[in-house]
């Protein structure tokens, strides 16, 4: 398999989670793989816009994905479970409607750009167990993350639903745990393994995703992980930028350093912490880097 | 012999404990069959319900594993497979009064289903002595939505009842008020979306656990938005939840991207922002998370990307 993709980034690589875009740029460069930026790309809408107007959110994806087909790369690939869901799902009903298709693109040809559906939408976590493999990868590792107890977040919009993302079975996935045992860590079961983070209802539920918070952070360190590590950046947000918040009127600790999938991954093939952007997060990782050291 | 072990959840009426019982193992049986064998066999005491055994009355939905399910669709093997186990655990229900061991109570929840006038309010075509006539194309929209078993999964899998104080309506009675709301025989739209509305229909996290669990496949965040579409539509469009939306749907227009740093003010307006987010904007920036004076260009292609705005406006003006 050549590896070369089209890279969708989405909003928050450009804006609060830079670290993310860093990580995975030099993960990528390190593991040979080739990553495309789609030029022109636009916000997926983020499980927000079809709330607005539905047939804008696929139209806007629709044409994300066109720009994608223009590169000729078999593949597109997020780093962000809620943009992998945005553009499969339209992707997946412009496939199975012929007429939608015809009506999209009657759209797009105003713009000067055609949908033919032949570019896939996968994520990065997608295309290393699948494409790339775990044998190369534990072949890259040259400081093994030995003793490390890592708790993956996986966040709902890489699973579910099943018809749209389909990799693993979301009741019991362990694409996760795959990776971070390839990488010499130990990995942790806990009870909020599968949660949601409610990053998405972050504003109008502000006191129940909060408590949210608590608990999604508490669970891995009661159950004695020494981080979270998730696949998708709107998680990670949640989990370190909110945790203050959540730790706020709380006598129980539950700090606990949050890391994108690319950082652990990026610690493994011995790439420089601060290349990987470590020192942005809000949660110190630096004292779990000293015990790991 | 191959043994089973399942562990089950029990509760009196006072008090809760786990019972571990053992039975053989037999393949190719369901999840019903096990739970017949313990009772018939080991434990009469065991409560749980069940009528149909064909996926159709919607009572025997059970937590295995941390998983709701349907036990009489569901092989044993698919779950010992899933789990790689040879453990089980039943547990009842989530967000659920437990009335004994498995069986939940359902009346609380056809109480608060009330609130969103679950029943037709016929236009005036419609008689008692004719009935009503609908054609395919309406029927369609409700089709799916009327395949509703209330069996609970979509409710015991939900995360905002997770952490809710039990205001937010449970993913069924959201579906009963769309149902409705569509019904071309049904004059009163408002009288269902609104209760959805005041209900918390903003605080979905759009997990996707209903959807992907619902064992009728109904859409069940499809219609969640839908419900929100319709209830901007109704005018309510000045609380946090729709100005969110529309905030992803504007910034798209004027940049191709989001504008994080106005994101909060443009959902919850300067005043708030200003009162409740300003320790967590400077621990944003703190981290060069947020850059307040970083400027923002628009996208390569931004009037081919506004085209397609005006064209949705127009393809929804034509088909309304
Ligand atoms: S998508 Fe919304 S309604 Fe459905 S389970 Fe999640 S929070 Fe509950
Ligand atoms: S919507 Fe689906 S999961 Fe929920 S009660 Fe009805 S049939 Fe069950
Ligand atoms: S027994 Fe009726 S649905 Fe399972």
């Amino acid at each position: 398999m050549n590896l070369k993709y089209g890279f969708f980034p989405g909003c928050t690589l450009k804006s609060a989670e830079k670290e993310l875009m860093m990580s995975t740029m030099e993960v990528a460069r390190a593991l040979g793989i080739e990553l495309i930026e789609l030029d022109g790309w636009t916000c997926c809408g983020a499980s927000h816009i079809q709330d607005y107007d539905e047939f804008t959110a696929t139209l806007v994806n629709a044409r994300n994905i066109a720009l994608g087909e223009k590169l000729g790369v078999e593949k597109i690939v997020t780093v962000c479970n809620t943009c992998t869901l945005m553009l499969r799902t339209a992707k997946k009903k412009i496939d199975e409607d012929g007429e939608l298709k015809e009506k999209v693109n009657t759209g797009l040809e105003r713009a000067g750009m055609q949908y033919k559906g032949t570019a896939e939408v996968t994520h990065l976590l997608w295309v290393l167990l699948e494409d790339y493999g775990l044998e190369r990868l534990k072949e890259k590792v040259v400081r093994p993350l030995n003793g490390l107890k890592v708790a993956n977040f996986y966040g709902c919009h890489i699973l579910m639903p099943p018809n749209v993302m389909g990799f693993e079975n979301p009741k019991n996935p362990q694409s996760m745990e795959l990776i971070a045992e390839a990488l010499g860590a130990e990995t942790v079961n806990f009870d909020q393994r599968l949660a949601c983070c409610g990053f998405h209802a972050v504003f109008p539920a502000e006191k129940e995703v909060n408590k949210l918070t608590r608990i999604n952070c508490l669970s891995p360190k009661e159950a004695g992980a020494d981080c979270l590590v998730t696949p998708c950046p709107l998680c990670q947000m949640q989990l370190d930028a909110y945790q203050p918040g959540a730790q706020k009127g709380l006598d129980q600790d539950i700090t606990i350093p949050v890391l994108h999938l690319p950082q652990l991954i990026g610690l493994a093939l011995g790439i420089d912490p601060d290349k990987l952007g470590i020192q942005r997060h809000v949660v110190d990782v630096i004292p779990m880097l000293r015990a790991l050291a | 012999m191959k043994k089973l072990k399942i562990t089950i959840k029990r509760y009196d009426g006072q008090k809760s404990w786990n019972q571990d019982y053992e039975i053989d193992y037999e393949k190719g049986r369901t999840v019903l069959w096990s739970l017949t064998m313990i009772r018939e066999k080991l434990d009469s005491t065991l409560v749980f319900s069940s009528a149909c055994q064909h996926g159709i009355c919607g009572s025997c939905a059970i937590k295995i594993n941390g998983k709701t399910v349907l036990v009489c669709q569901t092989p044993l093997d698919s779950m010992l497979n899933l789990f790689k186990t040879d453990r089980l655990i039943y547990e009842p229900m989530s967000h659920f009064e437990v009335i004994r061991d498995l069986a939940v109570a359902w009346e609380p929840k056809m109480e608060k289903m009330k609130k969103v006038n679950p029943w037709l309010i016929p236009i005036e075509a419609g008689t008692k002595e004719n009935g009503f006539l609908q054609g395919a194309d309406d029927f369609q929209k409700i089709s799916s939505a009327t395949d509703c078993i209330l069996c609970g999964i979509c409710t015991s899998e939900c995360n905002q009842l997770e952490v809710n104080d039990g205001t937010f309506l449970d993913p069924f009675i959201f579906n009963k008020a769309y149902r409705f709301a569509v019904d071309s025989r049904d004059c009163a739209s408002e009288d269902h979306v609104h209760p959805a509305y005041e209900n918390e229909l903003w605080k979905c996290l759009h997990c996707m656990q209903c959807v992907s669990n619902c064992p009728k496949h109904i859409d069940l965040t499809g219609e969640i938005s839908a419900l929100r579409n319709m209830s901007m539509k109704m005018g309510e469009t000045k609380n946090q939840g729709a100005r969110h939306a529309r905030a992803f749907y504007e910034d798209t227009w004027k940049k191709g991207q989001l504008n994080e740093t106005m994101l909060p003010i443009k959902t919850d307006g300067l005043l708030k922002t200003a009162a409740t987010k300003v320790p967590f904007a400077l621990r944003m920036m703190k981290t060069g998370k947020i850059n307040p004076l970083e400027l923002q260009k628009p996208v390569n292609g931004i009037k081919g990307v506004r085209e397609l705005y005006d064209y949705a406006k127009e393809v929804e003006k034509s088909e309304s």
